[in-house]
């Protein structure tokens, strides 16, 4: 085809494009992707049956706002790599900040238990299966975004790959945690963050091959 | 005449908006200047070169969302058509000649920077004679530095000097420029 012609073709196409496009499709893939999720958790997993007791106590609120802060910041990542011209990662160095923060926490109660109370309260009941969990569960909010990037244009694929794995894997935590009844911080700094991690990584190794265009 | 940095955004974020008369001209405007981006990158090539101007003119097309209408344009482009030239080198397993890989590294950088910034003539009026012409000669008309040598009469190391100090001092005023 002549270059003249392609023009000609595309031309007839114009569409309005809106200024949000890309934060409106991550938020839709996202959304999707957390309801398939959210799905799959109550018809399997099932939610804590104190839910609504634990809503209104410390622990429950640590957890998500860990895991929430560490989606946000992975999104905003993820969100700035989907642009051609975006050559290296930014927002990620805030992960450092709730991480920090549910550390501080994680020592604080070590320091208030005696040792031999130590094991129990990393390991909890559900050592096994959580991290397996979450990354699982993040599977539907990773094809939502890998279908929100088909209209985008990263150049870091890889990357983006990993950015767009943790933001799910730190959404599945988030959900996750409707369903695990784990209370102590040093729990969830391991097992919470190594499931993300396994997302993120999972993204990594996947992400190129998806996120072509 | 090559399209100015203002006129193409302006013509994107026309399009942008649904302008299909605007969204026209700025594919048209883009032709020669990513015919030039590619020709100087696959000297030898000329089918490859047309194959890859049109994937990158139906990529700027189709992912024109995401452009953000607060950042340079140019810079936009030319990351499109570098991931889209690149990610032919992948798909086809080639390996292809580039003269002084580092040349065409610093002249990336130099490219996102000025398209976006400024004006190329008003920048190579403030440098030496000597190092625009050889910036002109090299960067812009697409010459390798051999070529470049012959057509100016010095010699090929003279040139590539000449480039080396004209980016350099470029770089610093579009740094002083801030």
């Amino acid at each position: 085809m002549q270059t003249d012609d392609l023009i000609r073709s595309l031309a007839g196409n114009v569409a309005a494009v809106s200024p949000h496009l890309v934060e409106r499709r991550v938020t839709v893939g996202i959304a999707v992707g957390a309801v398939v999720t959210l799905m799959a958790i109550a018809s399997t997993l099932g939610f804590r049956p104190d839910l609504a007791v634990a809503m209104h106590g410390f622990t429950f609120w640590m957890k998500s706002a860990y895991t929430i802060s560490l989606g946000i910041a992975a999104i905003a990542a993820t969100v700035h790599l989907s642009r051609p011209d975006a050559t290296r990662a930014q927002w990620l160095w805030l992960l450092v900040i709730p991480f920090g923060l549910l550390a501080c926490v994680a020592a604080g109660e070590l320091f208030r238990t005696p040792i031999d109370g130590w094991l129990p309260l990393w390991l909890g009941q559900s050592w096994k299966r959580c991290s397996i969990f979450v990354a699982m569960l993040s599977a539907p909010i990773f094809i939502g975004m890998i279908w929100a990037f088909r209209q985008f244009a990263p150049t870091r694929l890889r990357l983006t790959g990993a950015t767009a794995g943790l933001a799910s894997g730190a959404c599945a935590a988030t959900l996750y945690g409707l369903h695990c009844p784990e209370a102590s911080a040093m729990f969830v700094l391991t097992w919470y963050s190594l499931g993300i991690g396994l997302a993120a990584l999972a993204g990594a190794l996947i992400g190129p091959r998806f996120l072509r265009w | 005449m090559r399209a100015s940095e203002e006129q193409l955004r302006i013509w994107m974020i026309g399009g942008l908006d649904g302008d299909a008369e605007a969204h026209t001209a700025l594919l048209r405007a883009l032709v020669p200047m990513l015919r030039s981006f590619f020709g100087r990158r696959l000297r030898g090539a000329e089918d490859d070169v047309e194959d890859l101007v049109q994937e990158t003119l139906m990529a700027i097309h189709t992912r024109r969302g995401t452009y953000d209408r607060t950042r340079p344009f140019a810079a936009w482009a030319y990351a499109v058509a570098r991931y889209k030239m690149i990610d032919q080198f992948r798909r086809t397993r080639r390996t292809v000649p580039i003269e002084g890989l580092e040349d065409i590294l610093i002249a990336e950088g130099f490219e996102d920077a000025c398209a976006a910034r400024m004006d190329i003539d008003r920048l190579l009026g403030g440098i030496s004679d000597k190092q625009a012409r050889a910036i002109r000669a090299t960067k812009i008309n697409g010459l390798s530095m051999a070529e470049a040598a012959k057509a100016g009469g010095m010699s090929e190391v003279d040139v590539k000097v000449s480039v080396h100090r004209g980016l350099k001092a470029l770089a610093a005023r579009l740094k002083g420029d801030g």
